[in-house]
């Protein structure tokens, strides 16, 4: 994604954003590294961060004292001085709280800047707080050890998960049928165990298809509850099979009058049925037709009879070319 | 509307493969029973629903779709000789049985509607609810084409 892109090359340049439609978002980045400090001191860890000392801090003190409380930490870091991010959605402060988890990892490292009492219940209130199917550690180990590299690289990696789970309430039923790792963010309040988990996917998925499905049924979309949907579905349903069923018996009763052969009925349905649409698959589906025995005298009787019939110019080809077959 | 979502496929064909194998399976009626020619007009009813259903399901993607596979299979139980239909080898639905027994607390207001489109829907009985709500849509469609095409047939013919 431009974004992320954007970030990895640390210029502080954010390319155009696509395809990314939680646009305050994009915003609010755009904010954050206008406040960037100009140079990016070494490999502090409050420089990674992408802000100022201070405001870094203040984070982490907040981060600090209500880490100790729930998971549900993050609406107590709206403070004052952490305007940037104030007018953020929700999940972006458990962004920066997961962010700062992350990189407490490193700085315990790296600087010793942070008590390892401070990184470890960060680290533990990050692995409850996101609940990814892939594994995490993993992920923190991986930057640990490169650390430069890694520094771009990982924030690239993190921000784009961010970006992909901030927007996931808007995506969330397209990526949980596409991908084969179902990326399924917990949202704040609620259980992150993996059964709950598969349960929030596959409703999410249900969900998708019916809104297909209110789609195909006419009048289902302004009805509103799920039950009255389905109810008007199943309704759709059956109503389509008592109509071929009733078509069915007024075919039966019109058929004894007519004689039934192919060039009648395909005179008869010139002006419904094909109208220029033929597509050549029909074509050959029609020249390789069985003939049997049974239809071949008919063709040489009738041909001059019916061609009278024949009004529109695409219907006239294809008698002709059936004839050809013959 | 279909390719509004590109993820699942619910794409039929025009109305002109459903045109060619109705009237397929409509001559194919005609030439295998012209002499015992049932006189009772609810054996002809029936038969015709039949090739109907048979040639809808050839015409909507043959053994590619579940729904069109357990009707041809459905068909070709009843009378060997109109539908031919070949057995595939037949993916074990185990699992999917198995994993609907575990956790049956799955919003109880959709799982009670999808037991209704379970029975109306062919092949419904051995699939998952959201997999199920596919092949309705699929089928929904096909059968709106079917409905379409044998309404032009009916008038077409009852003009002439």
């Amino acid at each position: 994604m431009d974004l992320t892109q954007g970030f990895g090359a640390r210029s502080g340049v954010v390319g155009p954003v696509t395809g990314l439609e939680s646009l305050n978002f994009s915003d609010e980045f755009r904010h954050l590294v206008a406040t960037m400090p100009p140079e990016n001191t070494g490999g502090s860890f409050t420089a990674l961060l992408e802000m100022p000392v201070t405001q870094a801090m203040e984070l982490l003190h907040f981060t600090d004292s209500s880490s100790s409380q729930a998971r549900t930490v993050t609406g107590d870091i709206a403070p004052t001085t952490l305007h940037p991010f104030g007018a953020l959605t929700f999940p972006s402060n458990s962004l920066l709280l997961d962010r700062a988890a992350r990189f407490s990892v490193i700085a315990t490292e790296q600087n010793g800047n942070i008590s390892g009492e401070t990184a470890n219940s960060l680290q533990s209130n990050s692995g409850a707080n996101l609940d990814r199917v892939k594994a995490e550690p993993a992920e923190t180990d991986s930057m640990v050890e490169n650390q430069n590299q890694n520094y771009s690289s990982g924030k690239r990696k993190e921000r784009e998960k961010k970006v992909k789970s901030s927007t996931k309430k808007t995506k969330s039923s397209v990526e949980s049928d596409k991908l084969p790792y179902v990326h399924v963010r917990a949202r704040r309040g609620q259980a992150t165990d993996n059964h709950s988990l598969a349960e929030r996917a596959r409703r999410e998925k249900i969900n998708a298809r019916m809104k297909l499905l209110q789609e195909l049924v006419p009048g289902c979309d302004k009805i509103q509850g799920t039950a009255l949907v389905l109810d008007e579905i199943i309704n759709h349903v059956q109503s389509l099979q008592r109509q071929v069923e009733m078509l069915s018996m007024r075919l039966a009763a019109v058929n004894p009058r007519v004689d039934f052969n192919l060039d009648s009925i395909l005179a008869s349905e010139n002006g419904s049925l094909m109208d220029g649409s033929f597509n050549g698959e029909s074509y050959h589906q029609l020249q390789q037709w069985p003939f049997d025995g049974y239809h071949q005298p008919e063709w040489g009787r009738e041909e001059d009879h019916h061609q009278a019939n024949f009004s529109m110019g695409s219907a006239t080809l294809h008698p002709n070319q059936v004839k050809m077959e013959l | 509307m279909a390719s509004a979502d590109k993820l699942i496929n619910t794409d039929v064909p025009e109305k002109d493969v459903f045109a060619l194998h109705f009237l397929q399976s409509l001559s194919n009626l005609r030439t295998q029973s012209p002499l015992n020619s049932p006189n009772k007009s609810i054996d002809r009813v029936r038969k015709i629903k039949k090739a109907a259903y048979v040639s809808m399901a050839r015409a909507a993607g043959g053994t590619s779709r579940l729904w069109s596979r357990a009707l041809l299979r459905r068909a070709a139980k009843d009378d060997n000789k109109s539908v031919r239909f070949s057995r595939r080898k037949r993916k074990v639905t185990w699992k999917i049985s198995s994993k609907r027994k575990r956790s049956n607390q799955r919003a109880p207001v959709v799982e009670e509607a999808a037991e209704r489109l379970r029975n109306l829907v062919p092949g419904g009985g051995g699939m998952e609810t959201s997999k199920l709500m596919e092949e309705t849509a699929h089928y929904i469609k096909c059968l709106s084409m079917q409905v379409k095409v044998m309404q032009c047939l009916v008038d077409g013919l009852s003009q002439k």
